[in-house]
């Protein structure tokens, strides 16, 4: 299977350097994807809020693609991002405090803030290994729904937000599921274009520098503080975006919304898709957030078989299915590590000293 | 409003009873640490694995009528069996989802464990249905299993799990002793004198055994370890069968103490744990003892002076406050010299 797959990557990847077919690939999938809520047919609403809910977590998986695929950080408090964004906008457009803002200008606030709680976040965990960032992180994610949850007085408790404004564009109620369904596009979009920039630039070789290995990368003058910082900054204004997005969508959101298996949902579909790849991080939404839709009846082993698929592609094809290039090499051959025996070595396998 | 002694005393000895759960699993956590410079993030749910075991099996032998003849037969299995469950379910999860990963980057066993974390807490939430489900299956309209099969594997099964709260008998004695004025509950005592001698019997056995030796030399250096003769997957697979067993422990000392028991139990006592680890120095066996009392003195003096609900938030915090200014913790362990 994953030797069939490995083929098929091969083969496709040889008409993919062509120009013509890659872009002409690409503007069909575009076109395809902005005609789609336009076709009518048996339960065409639902698919469309289907779809431009796997958008939002597409957009969720490219926030934290940065993080995780390209910086190599592992954060599992990702949803606390998310929901600074959402209870951003929620405070500052619903009648629950009686302000009234418009969702343009709460946008980059709810994003800033977000980028603030992520570089906040950053900080202490500097100097951690992955493993010490990871647990932080799962906490920092836990606080932000106690949080939530319990004081009343700025969130309504576990009543939730309600009575959310929706977005005006040009006088345009933006306003159900079609019209989130573009505006998540267009999130998405951007998001994607910025992240392929920032990936293709200093601050992405900085991040790649960093992730295979620390040292080396302060060596060469990265300054690996400032690094850090950036990539969970710019994993967290993405998240607090799609936070804002999301309650302007559901028009009221509760503490519930925002619990871990959100950030598990978004950690699998990175993995399941390929870290570091954003083609990757699509096809993993849809596998993951799209396909279980159609296997309703099976919606109660989802996570169960997430934490399989976890578990399994770790084993047998860490790279994801549609990996990066780098990060497949990286994941592939073993770290060199002094604590570590050479390959063949005791300790390999079944065979022992 | 004065303050109140006898109380706050009181809440000590609580807060000493938790730390006695913090300590138990942060072992299992450090221990881990020790050999393999993994965190083990499916670590609570093996603690929870060991509180159903306990549970299924205590049910079953009382359903048996072997409570009304011996009590403490029952008791004893009940405990055998939360940390045979445990101790399976860590080595299981060593062979299958950390051994083959031990060469890979250092992001894969990591991924794997919040993988084995997820899919264990879920099989135990699913387990009534998987039963249902298996032994319901059909082959065209013909019923693979009899009725009556069906109904009493269910039955067994219903216990092992599901997402609704599972009780467990109240066995241990209600009551306390008196020291002055202060109260001290028999289960809280008894829980505190079972995970001290616990506690004790590992340290010996990690100190003085053969396997003990081993343990530190492969936690040293893999390498050198192999070259003078220790077969080095068997002391991790050790390694784990132990840490998994006092998380057994612990998980039926829980349930009998707290009475419920649920698939997510794991998740909090297992931050905690790990912040204990950490507290004590990870790594180090004396450190996560220390770290796992300390941290339940401090949550129970934190909730003197703040709303019960935040007390995950104190944990939380001297979690990252030692990350921030001691991450090598209060001992340091016999790995925690290397990198962090």
């Amino acid at each position: 299977m994953a030797k069939l797959l490995t083929l098929f990557q091969e083969k496709t990847s040889r008409y993919l350097v062509n120009p013509w077919i890659r872009y002409g690939l690409i503007v069909l999938v575009l076109a395809a994807v902005a005609v789609f809520p336009q076709i009518k047919f048996a339960q065409s609403a639902y698919w469309v809020r289907v779809i431009g809910y796997t958008g939002l977590y597409i957009l969720l998986g490219l926030g934290l693609n940065v993080v995780v695929g390209f910086a190599g950080l592992l954060d599992l408090g990702y949803v606390a991002f998310y929901a600074i964004g959402a209870y951003t906008y929620a405070l500052l457009a619903s009648s629950f405090f009686g302000n009234h803002l418009s969702f343009w200008v709460v946008l980059p606030i709810a994003g800033l803030l977000a980028a603030m709680a992520g570089v906040l976040l950053g900080i202490p965990v500097l100097r951690m290994r992955g493993d010490y960032l990871a647990i932080v992180t799962l906490g920092f994610g836990e606080i932000i729904r106690i949080l939530v949850t319990n004081l009343r007085g700025l969130t309504n408790g576990s009543q939730g937000m309600v009575d959310i404004d929706s977005p005006m564009l040009f006088g345009l109620q933006l306003k159900g599921a079609t019209h989130f369904y573009y505006l998540v596009f267009v999130f998405v979009l951007v998001t994607i274009f910025v992240t392929t920039r920032l990936n293709h630039s200093r601050i992405g070789r900085a991040w790649v520098a960093l992730r295979e290995d620390e040292d080396v990368a302060q060596m060469m003058g990265i300054n690996t503080t400032l690094t850090k910082l950036m990539a969970f900054g710019t994993g967290a204004l993405i998240g607090g975006l799609g936070g804002a997005v999301f309650a302007a969508w559901q028009r009221s959101i509760y503490p519930d919304n925002f619990n871990l298996y959100v950030s598990i949902n978004v950690l699998s579909l990175i993995i399941i898709g390929g870290m570091g790849s954003i083609p990757g991080v699509i096809v993993g939404a849809f596998a993951l957030i799209a396909l279980p839709d159609l296997l309703r009846e099976f919606s109660d082993y989802r996570m169960l078989l997430y934490g399989l698929l976890l578990v399994v592609m770790m084993v047998a094809r860490p790279e994801g299915f549609i990996p990066s290039k780098r990060r497949q090499l990286e994941l592939r051959s073993s770290e060199p590590d002094e604590d570590e025996p050479p390959p063949g070595s005791a300790g390999d396998g079944e065979v022992a000293p | 409003m004065d303050f109140n002694w006898v109380n706050f005393v009181e809440q000590l000895v609580n807060g000493l009873t938790v730390g006695s759960f913090y300590a138990l699993i942060a072992l299992g956590y450090t221990m881990v640490y020790g050999v393999l410079q993994m965190i083990n993030f499916a670590h609570g749910e093996i603690f929870m694995i060991g509180a159903y075991s306990g549970l299924f099996t205590m049910n079953r032998l009382t359903d048996a009528g072997l409570y009304e003849r011996s009590p403490a037969l029952v008791i004893g299995l009940t405990f055998l069996a939360g940390i045979a469950g445990a101790a399976l379910t860590g080595i299981t999860v060593e062979r299958l989802a950390y051994r083959p990963l031990r060469r890979a980057a250092r992001l894969a066993p990591l991924i794997s464990a919040i993988g084995a974390s997820i899919f264990l807490q879920e099989l135990v939430r699913l387990v009534p249905k998987i039963s249902a489900a298996v032994t319901g299956i059909k082959i065209g309209s013909w019923q693979v299993f009899p009725e009556a099969f069906q109904t009493s594997v269910n039955k067994i099964f219903l216990d092992f799990g599901g997402a609704q709260v599972k009780t467990y008998p109240g066995i241990l004695p209600t009551g306390g002793f008196e020291i002055g004025e202060i109260t001290i509950n028999y289960s809280r005592a008894i829980i505190l004198a079972v995970s001290l001698l616990t506690m004790i019997g590992l340290y010996l056995l990690v100190r003085y055994s053969r396997l003990g030796k081993a343990m530190r030399s492969v936690a040293e250096d893999k390498d050198i370890a192999a070259l003078m003769g220790v077969d080095v997957n068997r002391v991790i697979m050790m390694t784990f069968l132990i840490g998994s067993a006092l998380a057994g422990l612990a998980g039926v000392l829980m349930g009998m103490y707290y009475l419920q028991i649920r698939p997510v139990m794991g998740f909090v006592p297992g931050i905690k744990a790990f912040t204990a680890a950490v507290l004590g120095g990870i790594g180090s066996i004396p450190g996560a003892m220390f770290g796992g009392y300390l941290l339940g003195l401090a949550e129970a003096i934190g909730v003197q002076f703040l709303p019960a609900v935040y007390k995950d938030v104190v944990a939380f915090s001297l979690l990252v406050l030692t990350l921030i200014f001691k991450p090598t913790g209060i001992f340091t362990g016999y790995s925690g010299q290397k990198k962090m």
